[in-house]
């Protein structure tokens, strides 16, 4: 039992991290109608300025916020430079855009900073409590709450406050929203840029785990995106579901079946995939999207 | 100018100009040095695993980033095969077809969703294929990888190995082309582009975009098959390392860069996965793929139409600045695109735009 426990904890937090991106893909994906495959890369990027920033002994603490601010410019700075010459045309165009992009950082973490791994700090003590007989690391729970608290912060910029609403109305309609005065092409750069900054929080809480390497993200780009996909695209609560479901199966899998194991884990997302696509095309708290001629 | 062009359009000018293309493909093996011709042998697998990668993103308009997936299971595939000691034949047709039917399954589910579905389920491909490949380790010798020599060059032709090889990777890959060729041009190609163009109007003509964009995924599957055949024949060796999802990228990014929806344009993609690296390599290695992503963004500021479309794009500036110089009516610029790129049906304007 309390192996179980313990591996649902650390599960919810795995899956934390993959929500943590997953919501940024969300974001933009409300924002402007794309799916950023450079999602991962971008975080990446964050979490080696932040490293580059310890190294230079600033404290953790300080050097992470410090990526997130730096990350949203580099996020909104993107959108501005790069991404808006091919929004509202063809999304197949776009995708291949942020799969360039995602190429180009790759290559400028690798170039700047190298292939070898990086230690990167852990934001929690690596301590561990006791509970119904459940060894629990303090990173795991620090991690879910992190997390939690930036899905209720998202939940309640989008619901309760202006730039929230304009964020959404720009995501449903560009046009209307410009037609009613409204900066579309500034909102488009903020709903980036706070991307770029949720995704530099998912480096910060990923890099300890896995240490720090330029390819470090490609493995949770897949579970987000499967986070998205299961948990559909529309709904940012259902995203998170979807990850700390996927954190939380695949970890029993790893142990409980024996074929799947530690090293094919990663399939797990998978299988899951093509159960919900075939029972929910549109994900499980996914809208139905009606397509008019 | 005019004259040249209908020069060039008589049947027999037509037919003589292939004769000589072929007199050429059978002739230069022969002459070439060795090194040459294992780069064109090369060029030629991967140019098959851009075409696959067309038929699917260039013509059908769906992202795939797992094509390396289906390369990779065609060279095990091939290699268990010649392991086994069964029939080439055999193999070869194996080799079609279980990358063709485990393409068809991932369709059947990523096709549902729509939209960058197929995108966002075939990038996990090559990320849980490597590990995948590893773990299988009775069929794919682990981490070891796989080798097989099953294409030296039998006594009885005289040829050296490089030669045998480069006219095999012709062959199959000269068939993979025509038969792909034929596929677009035709009314299957004409299907693909109008799910292309919009979906909701193919539906309503009573074209079933599920049903072309699982069949265009599972055409791409089987082309990356074929090439993953090739691949044993020339480099003869795969290791998990071959479905690394980097090449998968570099994939996309030669298709893209080659020129999507045509079929020069995979020729001049597979150029490019082959040559480019070696080149970049040759700059600076820790730069490689800076580059490659930089050239990727690049084409797509510049040349949206990718490489081949690059004559397309001069000579219409030329013809443009002719006519400014002229004053003639500059408002009906000539869209003269090459023959091989379908112009998708005009549709929704927001949603048409020049095949990219």
């Amino acid at each position: 039992m309390g192996t179980f426990i313990q591996l649902v904890i650390d599960g919810l937090s795995t899956g934390s991290i993959y929500a943590a991106l997953a919501l940024a893909i969300v974001l933009v994906n409300q924002a402007t109608g794309l799916i950023n495959f450079a999602q991962g890369g971008m975080a990446v990027l964050s979490a080696y300025i932040a490293w580059q920033l310890t190294a230079w002994s600033v404290p953790l603490i300080l050097a992470i916020l410090i990526s997130i601010a730096v990350s949203f410019v580099i996020g909104a700075l993107v959108e501005r430079l790069l991404i808006r010459k091919f929004e509202g045309g063809d999304p197949d165009t776009a995708v291949v855009v942020t799969i360039g992009l995602l190429t180009l950082v790759t290559g400028v973490c690798a170039w700047i900073w190298t292939y070898n791994n990086r230690l990167f700090p852990s934001l929690f003590p690596l301590d561990t409590i006791t509970i119904a007989g459940a060894v629990i690391s303090i990173r795991s729970l620090g991690t879910i709450l992190v997390i939690v608290a930036i899905m209720v912060l998202l939940q309640v910029l989008f619901l309760g406050t202006k730039l929230g609403l304009a964020l959404r109305a720009v995501a449903i309609n560009p046009q209307s929203a410009a037609f009613s005065g409204m900066p579309v092409g500034r909102l488009l750069m903020v709903g980036w840029g706070l991307a770029a900054g949720l995704g530099a929080v998912a480096g910060a809480l990923v890099a300890p785990q896995l240490t720090l390497t330029p390819n470090m993200m490609d493995g949770a780009l897949v579970y987000a995106l499967a986070a998205v996909i299961i948990g559909g695209l529309t709904s940012p609560i259902g995203v998170v579901i979807a990850a700390w479901l996927i954190g939380v199966l695949e970890n029993l899998a790893a142990v409980y079946v024996p074929f799947i194991g530690h090293d094919l884990k990663i399939a797990v997302p998978f299988i899951m995939i093509f159960v919900v696509l075939i029972i929910r095309p549109q994900g499980l708290f996914g809208r139905k999207t009606v397509v008019r001629v | 100018m005019s004259a040249t062009s209908t020069f060039f359009r008589r049947p027999w000018v037509r037919w003589a100009a292939a004769a000589l293309v072929v007199i050429a493909i059978v002739v230069l093996p022969l002459l070439l040095p060795e090194f040459a011709n294992l780069t064109i042998a090369r060029i030629g697998v991967f140019a098959v695993a851009v075409l696959g990668l067309n038929v699917v993103m260039g013509y059908t308009g769906q992202v795939s980033l797992g094509q390396i997936f289906f390369v990779g299971l065609g060279a095990y595939v091939t290699a268990y095969g010649v392991e086994q000691g069964w029939n080439i034949v055999l193999v070869f047709a194996l080799t079609c077809l279980i990358p063709a039917v485990v393409g068809l399954l991932v369709a059947l589910a990523a096709a549902r969703l729509g939209g960058l579905a197929i995108a966002m389920v075939t990038i996990a491909l090559p990320i849980v294929g490597v590990p995948l490949a590893k773990r299988l380790s009775d069929f794919t010798g682990g981490s070891q990888g796989l080798s097989a020599r099953f294409t030296d060059a039998p006594a009885w032709t005289g040829l050296y190995n490089d030669q045998w090889q480069l006219y095999i990777v012709l062959l199959i890959g000269g068939i993979s082309f025509l038969l792909t060729r034929n596929l677009v041009r035709g009314k299957y190609g004409r299907a693909f582009a109008i799910v292309k163009g919009n979906e909701a109007v193919a539906s309503s003509m009573g074209i079933s975009p599920y049903r072309y964009k699982v069949l265009a995924f599972t055409v791409a599957s089987l082309l990356g098959g074929v090439s993953g055949f090739l691949y044993m024949v020339v480099i003869q060796y795969t290791s998990p390392e071959t479905l690394n999802f980097g090449h998968s990228i570099t994939l996309v990014a030669s298709m893209v860069i080659g020129g999507a929806g045509s079929i020069v344009g995979s020729l001049l993609g597979g150029a490019y996965y082959v040559l480019v690296p070696q080149l970049t390599n040759e700059i600076d290695p820790s730069l490689t793929t800076v580059l490659q992503g930089a050239i990727l963004l690049l084409v797509l500021f510049i040349l949206p139409g990718g490489l081949v479309s690059l004559p397309r794009v001069l000579r219409r500036r030329r013809r443009r600045r002719r006519d400014d110089g002229a004053r003639v009516a500059a408002s009906t610029p000539a869209m003269a695109g090459p023959p091989d790129a379908p112009h998708p049906p005009p549709t929704d304007p927001q949603e048409r735009r020049q095949d990219t």
